[in-house]
């Protein structure tokens, strides 16, 4: 037993690990009530139920982050106090943050050597650690460069960073907070095989996603939580994906958008070779032309980090345009400030939402108003309307069914998915002429992902233009008429949606003409 | 006149000075670039170096013995700051103002104490020139760089020795991520109020032995309110240098250097105002400041208490 | 929790620093002919400068009127803050003090709001000769070109170089008067000697005046002086360079007892006394006064520990009677 005892590390594996009537109180919130919860070496335990279900909130409690008002935390049976993640890391257990924890101006070997011994004692051996990420990458086919700055990351490429700093640590158990919302099809293949190969090993791996196909592949039980409580526990082999969803959210769950027809009419938004930089130096757009009518939805597909990120932000007023132009309906906004633009109504939903779509400390409400709160009638003469404000937030928080205690409760408080919500909610109900939507979805149970998606194919019926970026093939696929596919800051090439094949896409994403 | 200017008498006299002017500013910015760092934003340091003064005068007057001076000063600084620290980190203070109230703690208190224990301005022998036998004679040269006291070359020795601890050691890898995001470093296992107590007192020590420098290495009296500012002027050093060891020293000096150029432009009767003269140091640091483009931004965490969320 | 926290530092910093500043603050109910006075001071009671000079003097001028039975001292020290100075002022006037004094320029512009409210109040400012025209107001100065006009002939006489250096504050007031005042008498005995000034900017900055005294010494100036409190600085570097110094507002020769060759003190009790005479008899104010050498208001000391004393003191005294007679006249520039 001794031998088998431990883990390829050299760690002593965690046979089981049981949390027992755990209850979580927020002001104003249940987020957790009386949940029994529990995880064995060797298996993949998923953690289902929609936004603000209470999913992270019980992992935090497992990791050190939250103290829980009632219940236990046995590990191989017996009880344990888990206070800070200090004592959780020291037990064995790691966790992959639904919000990122890195540390934005410390680059990729910094961020995973952070908090680790050093094997040059007092001085930091990143040579060491940047060698031995070099090793996992290869191993784990996860590419990263180890010298790169965070904030010089994609998305995709932080969650990248995230996976390896787990990997890095070795923990016996590990929860995966929603691990594969950024990443393409691929890629979560990739992590799929780590995981079972960690699972062989004898880890102990808690999953949490919403994508259920993702959950029937991977995982050997499934529990569901509702509204903190937990509605059952079944092995994933007894189920199949529309008992998942329909359990889940309590409802039958439909799958597919009706898109109707829409007349396609003028040019909304135009590109004209447009060039730019990146934050790595590099660049970021090669000359980039595209248009977009009203009444279209395009899509922009692509692996992250070939400029979808640099083509929101040139077309937004973010990022400096060094050659060619940006046209909004018919008149030049090259390079003008971001206010200016969003005052023609382009809306725009930023793939960092956490970043760069809204304010932390800032109320639900007062978010809501982030882009007009100069007008009425959110305020006048420059006073703001508080009434007006109160009556905008209470309808989106209604129409986009966000979870929250109130809309006075601070944005930073809400769950991923909600938080999302909330700037989509602000951004789709201005009636804008363009939409810059960046992975609209991502993060967002099934519900909430139909209801956003319908809600842009409201928006396209009524004429707006959108732009879809997404990495999501199958949400590329089900809403545009169009699509882009870009690649190292360059259009491949522009496909209408009745030709476009997965496989035809796929190739044009890695860069060759089919 | 202006010519006067160029002789090597007065490019020496700038340079000396200068390094002289630079010694308490380094001090006092370099223990505030450890805090800010981290997150923390310390105004006392102006009272933790007249504190700091106070304490060193004193205790050099009493007992004689400048090197128990100088670690009374030393302690004097630790104490206040592990109190700046209780206030930020287990009460949550905001720090601006707690900083401005240690800031006049420190006023009030040497000023109690002179009061109460000396009644009247008087000198002591500081830490002695140092004399190095060969180098201190070369002409110019030696008068600049190899004849000032041992606290002039600590302070000028620190400026590596923090760049290192920052940026070499597992300590500052914890430090610089504390400042940015202790979210982060929590999540980690770092001990967020521990790391944030250590770089407080760190800089509660160094303002200490800024304090140190002034009272009884490079003026040998302590007065009240001898600092005059100088310990704001840091803080300022440290957006300056933009959180950098490096540039905090860039700093120092810039602003040091033209403030011993302006003293020459009186002395030489270059026929500028003074009132013009005075403000010499502030324009043209300001001046170098907005035109050099940085991209540096002040710690994400700065002066932003942390809170695990329950 | 957080409001508590910065509450008690506040109210335990501020309290450390009102009770620094009020340390001689003992306000004790006053029998009928008790004189009362308050004073409001820039920098602290001893600052071997121009606040000392003042309490000094309240303290000589508490002996003779019979201690402190008969004669009330408060003050408040550093008061480098204009604000928390205007506020000191306003208090003692409330708590009815017979003569509340300003002693320094800058706390003007506040005076001249405050008084007006307090008709039945004394005030004095100083230094200047504005009395702002208000009946209740006086102003005081000293004449301190005088006293540096004597120890610029003293400083001309003892030059070797020729070369002088001056350190000073600001250049305005009190400060500019002496310094002006020892150019002249440095020029009118040497003209061809040259005097460098100073000014740094600050009445705080030690370690400037200290570097301005080094600039100076290296300009090959074997002769300082300099005026107001961040001048110790400045002391101990002359010391350190084995240069004279020439001190003024009070005695500093406790500083550097081998190189101070004399100082101008001021005796603020002449002008104070004819104040109190006023106020007893029912004038409150509308007049100004000047300390000057000729009626004691200033006097040189010259240092008996100095090597030179024997020269210097004849010297001094000549130059003295010369000033006070007439027969020397004081031109500024
Ligand atoms: N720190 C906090 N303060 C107050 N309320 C909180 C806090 N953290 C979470 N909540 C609330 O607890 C509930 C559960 O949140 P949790 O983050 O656990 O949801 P989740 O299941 O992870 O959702 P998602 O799928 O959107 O990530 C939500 O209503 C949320 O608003
Ligand atoms: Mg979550």
């Amino acid at each position: 037993m001794t031998e088998s005892n431990k883990l390829p590390s050299g760690r002593s594996r965690i046979d089981s690990l049981e949390m027992r009537g755990i209850t979580k109180r927020f002001p104003g919130v249940l987020a957790n009530y009386k949940v029994d919860f529990d995880v064995k070496s060797g298996e993949v335990h998923a953690l289902l139920g929609v936004n603000g279900a209470g999913k992270s909130t019980l992992m935090k409690i497992l990791y050190g982050l939250y103290h829980p008002d009632e219940g236990e935390i046995l590990l191989n049976g017996k009880p344990v106090t888990i206070s800070s993640p200090k004592d959780s890391i020291h037990l064995g257990i790691g966790m992959i943050h639904q919000h990122f924890m890195l540390v934005q101006t410390l680059t990729v070997a910094e961020n995973v050597a952070l908090g680790l011994p050093s094997s040059r004692g007092a001085l930091t051996d990143l040579d060491r650690v940047s060698k031995r990420i070099l090793e996992l990458a290869d191993i784990y086919n996860l590419k990263i460069d180890p010298s790169a700055y965070i904030w010089q990351l994609s998305v995709g490429q932080q969650q990248r960073v995230e996976i390896i700093k787990a990997l890095y640590r070795g923990a016996a158990l590990l929860i995966l907070d929603e691990p594969t919302a950024v990443l393409t099809p691929q890629e979560v293949d990739e992590l799929f095989v780590i995981m079972r190969q960690m699972v062989k090993d004898g880890h102990a791996l808690i999953f949490i996603s919403h994508k259920l196909h993702e959950v029937v592949e991977i995982s050997h039980r499934v529990t569901v939580l509702r509204d903190g409580r937990k509605i059952g526990t079944r092995l994933t082999s007894e189920t199949t994906k529309q008992d998942l969803a329909n359990w889940m959210v309590g409802r039958e769950v439909g799958f597919v958008p009706d898109r109707g027809k829409v007349e396609i009419g003028e040019i909304r938004l135009k590109l004209e070779r447009v060039v730019c930089g990146s934050d790595r130096g590099t660049p970021g757009l090669r000359g980039v032309s595209l248009d977009v009518h009203s009444g279209e939805i395009l899509g922009v597909a692509g692996v992250s980090g070939n400029g979808q990120r640099e083509l929101a932000e040139t077309i937004t007023g973010l990022r400096k345009v060094t050659g060619g132009k940006v046209f909004l309906e018919g008149k030049e906004i090259t390079n003008l400030a971001p206010g200016e633009i969003t005052d023609r109504m382009l809306s725009y939903i930023p793939e960092e939402r956490m970043r760069d779509g809204m304010i932390k400390d800032f109320t639900v409400a007062e978010n809501m108003i982030l882009r007009e709160h100069h007008k009425l009638p959110y305020s006048r003469y420059g006073f703001l309307n508080l009434r007006g404000i109160s009556k905008h937030a209470d309808d989106l928080i209604k129409q986009f069914r966000v979870k929250t205690p109130s809309q006075e409760t601070h944005a930073k408080n809400l769950s991923g998915g909600n938080i999302q919500k909330v700037v989509l909610a602000r951004e789709i109900s201005r009636n804008p002429h363009v939409i810059i939507a960046a992975q609209p979805t991502r993060g967002l149970d099934i519900g909430a992902t139909e209801y956003v998606r319908e809600q842009l194919l409201v928006e396209r019926r009524k004429g707006a233009a959108i732009m879809l970026i997404s990495e999501d093939l199958d949400e590329i696929l089900a809403l545009s008429d169009r699509i882009a596919v870009i690649y190292e800051g360059q259009i491949m090439d522009i496909v209408p949606r009745a030709t476009a094949t997965p496989e035809k896409l796929g190739l044009l994403m890695a860069g060759v003409h089919p | 006149m202006i010519s006067d200017l160029f002789s090597v008498t007065v490019l020496v006299g700038i340079l000396a000075s200068g390094i002289r002017l630079a010694t308490p500013y380094l001090y006092a910015a370099i223990g505030e670039t450890f805090s800010q760092r981290s997150g923390v934003l310390n105004l006392g340091v102006e009272g933790q170096m007249l504190l700091g003064a106070f304490a060193a005068f004193y205790v050099t007057l009493t007992t004689g013995n400048l090197w128990l001076g100088l670690m009374t000063a030393m302690l004097v600084g630790a104490l206040m700051g592990l109190a700046m620290a209780y206030v930020t980190v287990n009460l949550q203070a905001q720090q601006g103002i707690s900083g401005i109230g240690f800031y006049l703690f420190g006023l009030g208190m040497s000023d109690l104490l002179f009061q109460k224990l000396m009644g009247t301005v008087e000198t002591v022998k500081g830490f002695p020139k140092i004399h190095i036998p060969g180098l201190s004679d070369i002409p110019g040269i030696g008068e600049i760089f190899f004849s000032q006291n041992i606290l002039v070359y600590g302070a000028y020795l620190l400026v590596p020795i923090a760049w290192f601890v920052l940026n070499k050691t597992t300590l500052g890898l914890k430090i610089r991520s504390v400042g940015e995001n202790p979210d982060a470093a929590d999540s980690l296992g770092v001990n967020v109020g521990r790391i944030r107590y250590f770089t407080i007192i760190l800089g509660g020590i160094l303002s200490g032995v800024a304090g140190a420098s002034l009272s009884i290495a490079l003026l040998n009296v302590f007065q009240q309110n001898m600092t005059s500012g100088q310990g704001f002027i840091a803080v300022a050093l440290v957006y300056f240098g933009a959180w950098r060891p490096t540039g905090v020293l860039g700093g120092a000096l810039l602003f040091s250097l033209i403030n011993a150029l302006q003293l020459w432009v009186q002395v030489l009767n270059i026929p500028v105002p003074s009132e013009i003269a005075v403000m010499m140091p502030y324009v043209l640091t300001i001046l170098v400041l907005v035109t050099s483009v940085s991209k540096v931004r002040a710690p994400s965490a700065l002066s932003k208490p942390f809170e695990r969320e329950n | 929790m957080k409001k508590f926290a910065w509450l008690l530092t506040l109210v335990l910093a501020l309290s450390l620093v009102l009770s620094a500043c009020g340390a001689g603050a003992t306000p004790t109910p006053a029998p009928v002919e008790k004189f009362r006075v308050a004073v409001v001071m820039p920098s602290a009671i001893n600052d071997l400068a121009f606040s000392q000079s003042m309490y000094d003097a309240l303290v000589r001028v508490q002996k003779d009127m019979g201690g402190p039975d008969k004669f009330e001292i408060v003050y408040s020290e550093n008061m480098f803050v204009v604000d928390d100075a205007a506020a000191a002022i306003r208090d003692y006037a409330t708590k009815g003090y017979d003569l509340v004094i300003a002693h320094g320029s800058q706390y003007g512009s506040s005076l001249q709001e405050i008084a007006p409210d307090f008709p039945d109040t004394s005030f004095a400012w100083g230094t200047t000769v504005d009395t702002f025209g208000l009946p209740n107001v006086f102003a005081y100065e000293a004449a301190s070109q005088e006293g540096g006009y004597v120890n610029g002939v003293l400083a001309a006489a003892l030059t070797n170089t020729d070369v002088i250096g001056v350190i000073g504050p600001i250049e305005t007031g009190d400060a500019k008067l002496y310094v002006d005042g020892f150019k002249a008498g440095v020029l009118s005995a040497k003209p061809g000697a040259q005097v460098n000034v100073n000014y740094i900017g600050s009445f705080s900055d030690t370690a400037l005046a200290a570097e301005a005294a080094t600039t100076h010494i290296a300009a090959g100036a074997d002769i300082l002086t300099g005026t107001a409190q961040m001048v110790v600085g400045a002391i101990g570097k002359a010391e350190e360079a084995n240069v004279l110094w020439f001190g003024t507002q009070s005695n500093q020769s406790s500083l550097a007892p081998k190189i101070v060759v004399a100082s101008q003190v001021y005796h603020w009790e002449v002008v104070l006394k004819q104040m109190i005479d006023l106020i007893q008899g029912g004038t409150l104010g509308g007049q100004s006064f000047t300390a000057n050498l000729a009626n004691g208001g200033e006097v040189i000391e010259v240092n008996p520990d100095s090597n030179v004393f024997d020269y210097a003191k004849p010297l001094a005294e000549d130059t003295v009677k010369g000033i006070i007679d007439g027969s020397i006249k004081i031109t500024l520039p």
